[in-house]
C-alpha cells in the first residue's frame, strides 16, 4: 500500500466514522438520557439529549409523537416560521418560540431550561417543560423515570349561588366516590398523581374546603380529593366536557338541581309604564313560589331564548317547544358627535334583524320574532339628518316583529352595529357612496357579540324588496321549481341516532313536491330515487378542466344543471344538519347570491312558526349548489340529527310534513302563485 | 461624545420602529375568532404573541390558535379533534393554509364546516396581517369540497364568502 492509498483510506475511514457518529440511532442516541416510561411502555426517542435539567427532543421525533398521541395532544409546526403550537386534549395551547426560552401555557408565561432551537425541518423542544404543561411530570422510580399523569388543575367557580368544582388531568379520569356523604364528597382518581396544593379553602362559596391526598406508587399513583360542602349545601356529579375532566356542582340543598327554571309571563316586560334607559337589565322573571324562589336557581344560559311555555325553559337536549320571542326592552335616542343621531335598542335575547333603505329617504329595520315591551313611539329630533323616528309592534301574534323606521333628509350614512345586549344605529350626514348597501341582515342581543352577516347590496328598489326579482338566466314567470334532496346513493350525508340524512331529505322533498304541485308549480327533483345523480358530460368536463376533485364537482354541478337548464324560477336544496356539540339545534337557511337572501328570509318566516324548530336564521355561505345555480336558491338545514330534541322531531312524520308545508308557504309568499295550472314532472 | 451616541441610538430606534410599522407588524396580541354554537355569532378573542413577529410566523400562529379554538369550557364550534396546521404560506395578500386530513370529519352538515372556515378566514384576514384571501389545502391537496361537504374550498375564501 503506497502513501497515497494510505492517505485516501484514512480520509474515507475518518469520513465514515464522522458520518456514523452523526447518524442518530434509536436508543443509542438516548445515552445520558433517562429511560422514560409512560403508561406501561418505554418511550423510544430517535435523539434525546439532556440539557440544563431538561431533555432536548425534536418536534418530529417518534418518541415525542407517540407521547403526544397517547395524550390526545396535537403539535403544529412548519419550517420557515418560529412558532410551535401544541394543543392539549382539553384545548389548552402550549406555545414555544424558536430562539426564546419563555413559553406560554393557556396564555400564562413560563420559562424553560433552554430556548427551543431550529434544527433542519424541526425545532428542538424542552420535553419535560412540554410534558408538565400537559399535566405529566417525571417521577424517579429506582433507576428509571416514570412520566406520571397528574391532576393539573382544580377550578372552583361560584356562579348563580352554585359552586362548580372541576378537576382537569392529562388522561381520561377513572374516579370512585368511596365514603361519600351528602355533605362531603370523597373521590379517588386512580392512575393520577397530583400537582395540586394539599389544601384549599373556598370561603363564601357552597364549598368549605378541599383537601388533596396522594398515594399509590410512581407507576400507579392515586389522588384523593375530599370536598366538604358548606352548611346546607349538597353536591351532584355532572357530565364533564371532556373525559379528562371531572365536574361536581354544589348548591343549596333546598333547591333540586335541574328543577325547572322560573316560569315567565310572556313577554318579559321591563317597563310596563315607561321607557327604561338603555342598558338597564330586563326585569328578572317573576319567581315561582317554592323551588324557583330560592337563590341559586338554575339560570338561563346567555344567548338562549326565554321560554314562554308554562313551567319554564325545557331542559337542554329535551324535545323543546318553539323558542319564544325576544323583546325590545329599551330604546334610547341620543345626539352623538357631529350631530349624529344614535339610537340604541336593548334586546332581552338574540333576535334576527333585517334592514332596508328605500329610495324615498326612508330606512327601516325589522326585528323578527320580537315583541315590543314599550309603547309605540314617534320622535322628531331637532338635530342631525333625521326628520322622524318611529317604533311600532308589527307582524302577527304568531310571528311578531318590531319595526324601527327613520325618515332622513337624503341618502344619509347609517351604520348598524351589534352591541353586547342590543343594537346601535347611527345616522350621520354624509354624501352617500354610489354603491350604498340597501339591505342587510344579522343578529343582535345578549350573546350575539358579532353579527356574521355583512350588509349586502341589493338592486331591488323601494317597497318591492320582498317581491321576486327575475334572475339572469331564469325565465321571468317560469313555472318550474327544482327541489334538491341532499345526498343520495353511496353518499349518505350525515348519520346519527339511527337517522340517515339522505332518507330524511328525500322524505321532505317528496312531501314538498306534492304541496307545490297543488299550488300549480311544475316541480322537478334532482333525484327521485336513492341515487347520487351525476351526468357523464359533467364528469368528462370536470376531468378535463384540470381542477381538483373532478368527481365531487361533477356530482354537485349535475344538481345545479337540473335547475339551470330548466330555467327554473327557484331552487331549494334540502339537508339535515349535524354538529360536534349536542346543544346545536334548529333550522338554518343558507344563501349565497344577493337574490337568494330575500328568498331565504321568506322561507325563514314561513318555516319556523310551522316546524317549531329553533330559528338559527339566514346565513351567507359559499355552498356549491346555491353558488352555481342562476336563480334564487336556498339550502335549508332543517334540523340536527345530533340534538335529542331535533331528533325527536325528525322521527315524526308530522314534523316532516310541517317542514314541507312551511317551505311551500315560503315559496308562496316569495314568488306568489304560478300563472296557470301546472303538471308534475319528474 | 455622549450626545453623538444618543443621537445615533435615537436614529436607530426610529429606523427600527419605522420598519416595524411599514412591515405591518402586529402588536403584542392578535385576534382569533371563534363561532358560538348558535352558528350565527362570531366572537374575537385576543391571544398574546411571542417574540416572533415576522408575517409568516404570525400567520401560522394565528391559524394554529384558531384551529386549537378558545379555552376549555367556551361555547364554540371547534375544528375536529386532531386537526393540525401543516403550513401557512403567505404570498402578497393571500394565505395558503394546509390543514391535516382530520379536518375532513367536519363536513357533516353545513353547520360545522361553515363555522370553522369562517373562523379561519376571519382570523387570517384581520387587518394587521394584511391578508385578504385564504386558500385551503387538505393534506397538501386542493379539494373542491370536503367529502360530503357543501363549502367550496377550491375557491379563494374571503370574509365576503360567508
Amino acid at each position: 500500500m503506497n502513501r497515497s492509498r494510505v492517505r485516501v483510506f484514512s480520509v474515507v475511514a475518518l469520513a465514515a466514522a464522522c458520518a456514523l457518529s452523526a447518524v442518530p440511532r434509536a436508543g443509542a442516541a438516548q445515552q445520558g438520557a433517562p429511560a422514560l416510561w409512560f403508561q406501561g411502555t418505554r418511550l423510544i426517542f430517535a435523539h434525546a439529549v439532556p440539557e440544563n435539567g431538561d431533555l432536548a427532543v425534536a418536534t418530529s421525533d417518534p418518541g415525542l409523537r407517540k407521547f403526544l398521541d397517547k395524550l390526545g395532544a396535537v403539535l403544529s409546526y412548519a419550517p420557515g416560521q418560529r412558532y410551535v403550537v401544541v394543543t392539549s386534549q382539553d384545548r389548552r395551547t402550549i406555545v414555544f418560540t424558536a430562539g426564546d426560552p419563555s413559553y406560554t401555557v393557556a396564555g400564562v408565561r413560563a420559562r424553560a431550561a433552554f430556548a427551543p432551537a431550529p434544527a433542519g425541518a424541526d425545532v428542538v423542544l424542552p420535553f419535560f417543560a412540554l410534558a408538565r404543561a400537559l399535566y405529566v411530570d417525571a417521577v424517579p422510580d429506582g433507576d428509571e423515570t416514570v412520566l406520571q399523569p397528574r391532576i393539573g388543575a382544580l377550578d372552583v367557580r361560584t356562579e348563580g349561588g352554585k359552586t362548580v368544582v372541576t378537576v382537569r388531568a392529562a388522561m381520561p379520569l377513572v374516579a370512585s366516590t368511596d365514603g361519600a356523604t351528602p355533605d362531603k364528597l370523597r373521590v379517588t382518581f386512580i392512575g393520577q398523581g397530583s400537582a395540586l396544593a394539599a389544601e384549599r379553602r373556598a370561603p363564601g362559596a357552597q364549598v368549605d374546603d378541599i383537601t388533596v391526598a396522594v398515594g399509590g406508587s410512581p407507576r400507579v399513583p392515586t389522588t384523593t380529593l375530599t370536598i366538604a360542602a358548606a352548611r346546607g349545601a349538597e353536591y351532584r356529579v355532572v357530565p364533564a366536557e371532556t373525559p379528562d375532566a371531572f365536574t361536581v356542582v354544589f348548591e343549596p340543598r333546598r333547591l333540586a338541581y335541574g328543577a325547572p327554571a322560573p316560569a315567565t309571563s310572556a313577554p318579559q316586560n321591563a317597563a310596563a309604564g315607561g321607557i327604561p334607559a338603555y342598558g338597564a337589565p330586563p326585569t328578572p322573571p317573576p319567581l315561582v313560589p317554592g323551588a324557583g324562589a330560592a337563590p341559586g336557581a338554575v339560570q338561563r344560559e346567555p344567548g338562549t331564548m326565554p321560554s314562554n311555555a308554562p313551567g319554564g325553559t325545557p331542559a337542554s337536549g329535551q324535545p323543546a317547544a318553539p323558542a319564544g320571542p325576544a323583546a325590545v326592552t329599551g330604546i334610547d335616542i341620543q345626539q352623538g358627535a357631529d350631530d349624529a343621531l344614535v339610537v340604541r335598542v336593548a334586546l332581552s335575547a338574540p333576535a334576527s334583524y333585517e334592514w332596508h333603505r328605500l329610495l324615498d329617504d326612508r330606512w327601516y329595520i325589522d326585528f323578527t320574532n320580537t315583541t315590543l315591551t314599550l309603547p309605540g313611539r314617534d320622535e322628531q329630533p331637532s338635530f342631525g339628518a333625521v326628520r322622524s323616528v318611529r317604533i311600532r309592534q308589527t307582524g302577527s301574534a304568531d310571528a311578531p316583529s318590531v319595526r324601527l323606521a327613520f325618515t332622513t333628509t337624503g341618502d344619509q350614512q347609517i351604520d348598524v352595529a351589534p352591541m353586547e345586549d342590543g343594537l346601535e344605529i347611527t345616522v350621520r350626514t354624509a354624501a352617500a357612496p354610489a354603491d350604498v348597501a340597501r339591505t342587510g341582515i344579522g343578529r343582535a342581543g345578549p350573546g350575539a357579540e358579532t353579527a356574521l352577516t355583512e350588509p349586502q347590496p341589493s338592486a331591488a328598489p323601494g317597497d318591492e324588496l320582498w317581491k321576486f326579482t327575475p334572475a339572469p338566466g331564469a325565465a321571468n314567470g317560469s313555472r318550474i321549481i327544482v327541489i334538491d334532496p341532499g345526498h343520495g346513493g353511496a353518499d349518505n350525508g350525515t348519520a346519527h341516532n339511527g337517522l340517515v340524512e339522505k332518507n330524511l331529505t328525500f322524505d321532505i322533498a317528496k312531501r314538498l313536491r306534492a304541496l307545490l304541485v297543488a299550488q300549480g308549480w311544475i316541480v322537478r327533483m334532482t333525484r327521485d330515487t336513492d341515487v347520487d345523480p351525476v351526468s357523464a358530460a359533467n364528469l368528462a368536463k370536470m376531468h378535463a378542466d384540470g381542477k381538483p376533485n373532478p368527481d365531487d364537482r361533477a356530482y354537485l354541478q349535475t344538481r345545479c344543471d337540473v335547475a339551470n337548464l330548466a330555467h327554473a324560477r327557484l331552487f331549494i336544496s334540502i339537508h339535515v344538519n349535524a354538529a360536534p356539540v349536542e346543544s346545536a339545534r334548529g333550522t338554518t337557511f343558507y344563501w349565497y347570491k344577493p337574490q337568494d337572501a330575500p328568498f331565504a328570509q321568506a322561507l325563514e318566516r314561513a318555516v319556523i312558526p310551522l316546524a317549531g324548530t329553533q330559528d338559527d336564521g339566514t346565513q351567507h355561505a359559499n355552498f356549491y349548489v346555491i353558488h352555481h345555480t342562476t336563480m334564487p336558491a336556498v339550502l335549508i338545514e332543517t334540523a340536527f340529527v345530533t340534538n335529542p330534541g331535533d331528533v325527536a322531531l325528525l322521527r315524526q312524520p308530522a314534523f316532516l310534513q310541517s317542514m314541507a308545508q312551511g317551505i311551500a308557504n315560503g315559496v308562496k309568499s316569495f314568488a306568489g302563485s304560478p300563472q296557470s295550472s301546472a303538471v308534475s314532472e319528474r | 461624545m455622549v450626545l453623538v451616541v444618543l443621537f445615533v441610538a435615537a436614529v436607530a430606534a426610529s429606523w427600527w420602529w419605522t420598519r416595524r410599522v411599514e412591515n405591518g407588524s402586529p402588536g403584542d396580541t392578535i385576534a382569533v375568532y371563534y363561532a358560538k354554537t348558535d352558528g350565527t355569532t362570531l366572537v374575537p378573542w385576543r391571544v398574546s404573541l411571542g417574540p416572533a413577529r415576522d408575517r409568516k410566523s404570525v400567520a401560522f400562529y394565528a391559524a394554529a390558535q384558531c384551529v386549537a379554538g378558545p379555552p376549555p369550557g367556551t361555547d364554540a364550534v371547534r375544528f375536529p379533534s386532531g386537526t393540525r396546521v401543516l403550513a401557512v404560506d403567505v404570498d402578497g395578500s393571500t394565505a395558503d393554509v394546509n390543514l391535516s386530513r382530520d379536518v375532513a370529519s367536519s363536513a357533516e352538515g353545513g353547520f360545522a364546516e361553515n363555522a370553522e372556515f369562517k373562523e379561519l378566514v376571519w382570523t387570517l384576514t384581520q387587518p394587521s396581517l394584511k391578508i385578504s384571501t385564504v386558500r385551503v389545502r387538505v393534506d397538501g391537496a386542493r379539494v373542491a369540497t370536503l367529502p360530503g361537504g357543501h363549502l367550496e374550498l377550491d375557491e379563494p375564501l374571503t370574509r365576503s364568502s360567508f
